[in-house]
């Protein structure tokens, strides 16, 4: 090999070491790297070189730091650009509050429970007949507006007789439901707090129980 | 598959069906070098602070129409890129104010005179600075993006042939500055 074809050979490598280095050559150019490295005594100096250019490079780039606060102007552009973020099709505001209450702590999700319910008893009253789209309410002789209750979302593969036949036994009635997610008021015919307790884990604790949310519950000695 | 995993594609393809979440992820993702590589390409933080916002609004808007040829990132490096240039032609040379020149790197010096103080990495490191816009962005693309040769061609839209011409024109000034100053590597 000649000195000219020598240097061409080197001029090359030189120029594809780069690429060696970042892991993108492939193929006949990335076994003639392999190779002169493998044989060329000058060959690991120059990747030596290579890999010093390549921590200068990152070193001048990283030197330059993007604004903390690209982000959240980022995102105004976005609705700027996009328009006002769409609500989910097909969630009623009924379901994206019983999602909240869910995510509650207990002491918190009753007295949320206790307000979505009373907005849930409202408007199915104002329905001539207490029925709606979304859900019904049993007949007022039953009061059951009055009796402590829970919130309950069944699993979707929850056979209707199973419940039916659980309610029954239990002397328990649904006051209102569902709502276009599943979601039913369940009374609970509970004299003192024990016994409502007792009663909503024994709802918890059945195979069709998805969720199920304590609600008003008996005041014991009043 | 959770957000840490998915790939790149699938935020693209999220975002073709108007999925903020993913373009905001994409943006994390990439912003950063968008943002360093217009800064390299005019010289201007301001500028690249604009632009790289732009480039992820473009994403939004052509997400639908891309087609996968190419890497993400590839892809807005060629956004970031052609977005640059047109901002660079518009406003031709009155772009750079004071602030801006203060951010440009000054070759008025002689590697000589700048390396008495430096050690080897900082000169380097100040000569890659000072290469010639187009040499310095083969130099970019390949070490620090770590795009492969057919990759910065479809970045800055030149032949394959030309990307290595330029690389090597590069490392070559790169080694002459480096001898200059008095540290010879053997090549050129």
């Amino acid at each position: 090999m000649s000195a000219a074809e020598k240097m061409s050979r080197r001029d090359e490598m030189e120029t594809l070491l780069p690429f060696y280095l970042n892991g993108s050559l492939e193929g006949a150019e990335l076994e003639a790297v392999e190779e002169w490295l493998a044989t060329d005594p000058a060959a690991m100096a120059a990747l030596g070189e290579a890999e010093a250019e390549f921590s200068g490079t990152a070193a001048a780039n990283e030197a330059i730091r993007p604004p903390a606060d690209a982000l959240s102007r980022f995102a105004k552009a976005l609705d700027a650009e996009a328009g006002p973020v769409r609500a989910p099709a097909g969630q009623s505001w009924l379901a994206k509050v019983f999602g909240r209450v869910t995510a509650m702590p207990a002491g918190v999700a009753w007295a949320a429970a206790a307000a979505l319910l009373a907005l849930v008893l409202v408007q199915s009253f104002e329905q001539p007949g207490g029925k709606g789209n979304d859900f019904e309410v049993a007949g007022a002789q039953d009061d059951l507006a009055k009796l402590p209750f829970a919130l309950v979302k069944f699993k979707p593969d929850a056979k209707v007789a199973d419940i039916a036949a659980f309610l029954g036994q239990n002397g328990l009635k649904i006051a209102g439901g569902p709502t276009a997610d599943g979601v039913f008021h369940l009374a609970i015919p509970a004299s003192t707090a024990a016994d409502y307790d007792r009663l909503v884990g024994l709802v918890a604790a059945q195979p069709f129980a998805d969720t199920v949310i304590q609600g008003r519950k008996p005041v014991d000695g009043g | 598959m959770n957000a840490a995993t998915e790939t790149d594609r699938t935020l693209v393809g999220r975002v073709a069906k108007g999925d903020r979440a993913a373009v905001r992820l994409l943006f994390m993702r990439h912003h950063a070098r968008i943002y360093r590589f217009v800064a390299r390409q005019t010289g201007s933080e301001m500028m690249a602070d604009d632009i790289a916002n732009e480039v992820f609004l473009e994403l939004w808007k052509q997400a639908p129409s891309f087609e996968g040829r190419s890497e993400v990132s590839t892809w807005l490096l060629g956004i970031a890129r052609f977005k640059a240039l047109s901002m660079l032609r518009k406003k031709k040379e009155d772009w750079i104010d004071d602030d801006d020149a203060a951010q440009v790197p000054d070759s008025a010096d002689t590697p000589e005179v700048v390396t008495m103080k430096e050690d080897k990495a900082a000169a380097l490191r100040r000569f890659v600075d000072a290469l010639p816009e187009e040499h310095r962005t083969v130099i970019d693309l390949a070490y620090y993006h770590g795009q492969s040769v057919t990759e910065i061609g479809e970045v800055l839209d030149i032949p394959v042939a030309t990307v290595k011409t330029r690389m090597f024109y590069a490392r070559k000034k790169l080694g002459e500055a480096l001898k200059a100053a008095g540290y010879d590597r053997g090549w050129p």
